[in-house]
């Protein structure tokens, strides 16, 4: 009995709660227009970022989120399409977004369509395209260095791969071709010096191409071997820090070099410090192994089951290295197994590390405290860019 | 500008002489060993799980030959010990054909594997299936000896679904292409 008086007691509170909300809100809510949809701000603030899903089950309807990663809530704020193996970069002078990707008139068959579609930042629609000739773009698990921008963002770099390796270079703004430089043996595109760039080649070394005002190949410079390719090759993405590429190695190496001169010059590297506790031995795993903040310090993902093979495991741990003093600053112990890190360019860094399940965990890269989840933001979460 | 063309030449020298097939098979032995085809999902323990490779394991097959043993839906069976992507035996196709309406890529990577039944080396020809979207069923990766882009041949995230039609990649498949000679 007194259950069932408890019970008609909570019907009456519920009851009355709902005449006094009608009466405490004599107005109903207005009428909302239809249709309204969101716009962006046309410059990101520092704490977003983009993620790139690789969509690996199914590769023509790749896709990025843009993410904010420094708020509760609310922190997917809009996406755009990077079709079939696609890349997509920023500009850090325009409002747009550049997305190098590839069509077939029939989604999986017909007519094949290489092209840069350029996005607006604010309203994230298309507006406008420079279609590349020769169905070449190259294809394969998304890198950053596949599509950059030189000449100071006026012109796109673009690695093509058919097995041939060439660049093609695009005017964004006449939105035309250049040029189309062969450059077999080597891969990928680091931007050099004002107007070229370096690729890293199969024998170890790297070659640089500095472009004449019409964009077409000027000298081109090769370095000594640097790359220890079998042995232990460097990751391909670097992190930035200004004009200097750190690449991490698989076996823990660092090595930095610097983009800023007409030909890349290899500084030179230093070893992670070794640490005990590896189950076999610590090694960066990963994707996107390594990330700087705009203090320059850098954070390497960490894999405690390191050995050949491992080196697309992820990791377990964030690594802050100070280059400089060439030092381990920080050990960051991340909550979840993960695959790509990314830190934020703000002046207090949040450091993003990308999981499996396409969710982001944010941590606070100074402290290496963590901070929030964002759940099931992509389904492949390969690359991370941050705004810069 | 000569640099660059000298450079190109030598290049283009070794980058013909490493995608020729034959030049691959004398390869086969060496350090190559093990690298593999396709485009993969790095992290491949964990991405599994979301692309057909958790959970319930797909009903197991078999050649029903005893000189060709295992389960061809799953990651150890012997004639995938380079391969990279889903496994066409899962999706249509077998460890040596495509499934129907796609099209199998002339540009292939290879792998020398050991048959457990008769104890032979065997070189395999791990051919993409191209034209329809990905599979999405049993999802294989290892990276043993796996290089990065720099060079692509030891390269398994690189879409090989090159010369066909569609470079659009479906799955991959394992095919004997001999008994492999004298290992190195």
């Amino acid at each position: 009995m007194a259950r069932v008086d408890r019970m008609a007691a909570f019907a009456m509170v519920l009851l009355s709660a709902g005449a006094a909300g009608a009466a405490d809100f004599p107005q109903p809510l207005p009428e909302e227009p239809v249709p309204t949809v969101g716009e962006l701000p046309e410059r990101y603030p520092d704490s977003w970022i983009f993620v790139q899903d690789l969509h690996f089950n199914s590769l023509p309807d790749g896709r990025a989120a843009i993410v904010d990663v420094g708020i509760p809530n609310n922190n997917l704020r809009g996406q755009i399409p990077v079709a079939q193996f696609g890349n997509l970069l920023p500009s850090t002078t325009r409002g747009e977004i550049y997305v190098g990707e590839t069509f077939y008139s029939r989604l999986t068959r017909g007519e094949r369509t290489d092209v840069i579609t350029i996005w607006d930042t604010k309203t994230l629609t298309p507006k406008g395209e420079i279609v590349l000739p020769g169905g070449k773009r190259g294809l394969f698990v998304t890198l950053r260095n596949s599509l950059q921008l030189t000449n100071d963002e006026k012109w796109a770099l673009v690695f093509n791969f058919t097995p041939g390796s060439s660049v093609t270079v695009v005017d964004l703004a006449a939105r035309k071709i250049l040029s189309d430089i062969d450059l077999p043996g080597c891969s990928l595109v680091y931007p050099t010096g004002p107007r070229g760039f370096t690729s890293l080649c199969a024998d170890g070394t790297m070659t640089s191409v500095a472009l004449d005002a019409a964009g077409k190949a000027g000298p081109a410079v090769t370095s000594e071997a640097f790359n220890a390719i079998d042995d232990d090759p460097l990751f391909m993405t670097p992190a930035m820090v200004g004009r200097t590429g750190w690449f991490a190695s698989f076996k823990g190496n660092l090595r930095a070099i610097d983009f800023s001169g007409a030909a890349a010059k290899d500084l030179g590297g230093f070893a992670l410090p070794k640490q005990e506790g590896g189950a076999s031995e610590w090694r960066p795993g990963g994707w996107q192994v390594i990330s700087a903040d705009r203090a320059g310090l850098l954070y390497v993902l960490m894999n405690p089951k390191g050995g050949e093979g491992s080196h697309k495991d992820g990791g377990t741990e964030a690594w802050v290295v100070d280059p400089k003093a060439k030092t381990l600053v920080r050990r960051i112990a991340l909550k979840n197994h993960s695959l790509s890190i990314e830190a934020t360019q703000q002046e207090k860094p949040l450091l993003v590390a990308s999981r499996p399940d396409g969710s982001l965990d944010v941590y606070d890269a100074a402290t290496g405290a963590f901070v929030r989840t964002i759940v099931s933001v992509v389904h492949d979460p390969m690359t991370m860019t941050a705004v810069r | 500008m000569s640099g660059l063309d000298k450079f190109s030449e030598k290049v283009t020298r070794n980058v013909a002489r490493a995608t020729s097939r034959r030049s691959l098979l004398t390869l086969i032995g060496g350090a190559l060993t093990g690298a593999a085809t396709l485009p993969v999902l790095p992290v491949s323990r964990a991405q599994a799980q979301t692309h057909g490779g958790g959970g319930a394991p797909v009903a197991p097959q078999s050649s029903g030959n005893p000189q060709d043993p295992g389960d061809q839906t799953q990651c150890d069976y012997w004639r995938y010990c380079a391969i990279d992507g889903f496994l066409c035996s899962c999706c249509g196709g077998s460890p040596n054909s495509c499934p129907p309406g796609t099209e199998m890529s002339p540009i292939t990577w290879i792998g020398t594997c050991q048959n457990p039944a008769d104890n032979r080396a065997y070189i395999i020809s791990y051919n993409d299936c191209c034209g329809k979207s990905s599979c999405g069923r049993c999802l294989c990766n290892r990276n043993e000896n796996d290089r990065p882009m720099v060079r692509p041949q030891a390269n398994n995230d690189i879409n090989w679904c090159l010369g066909t039609s569609s470079s659009v990649y479906n799955c991959s498949t394992a095919v004997i292409l001999g008994v492999a000679l004298e290992q190195q």
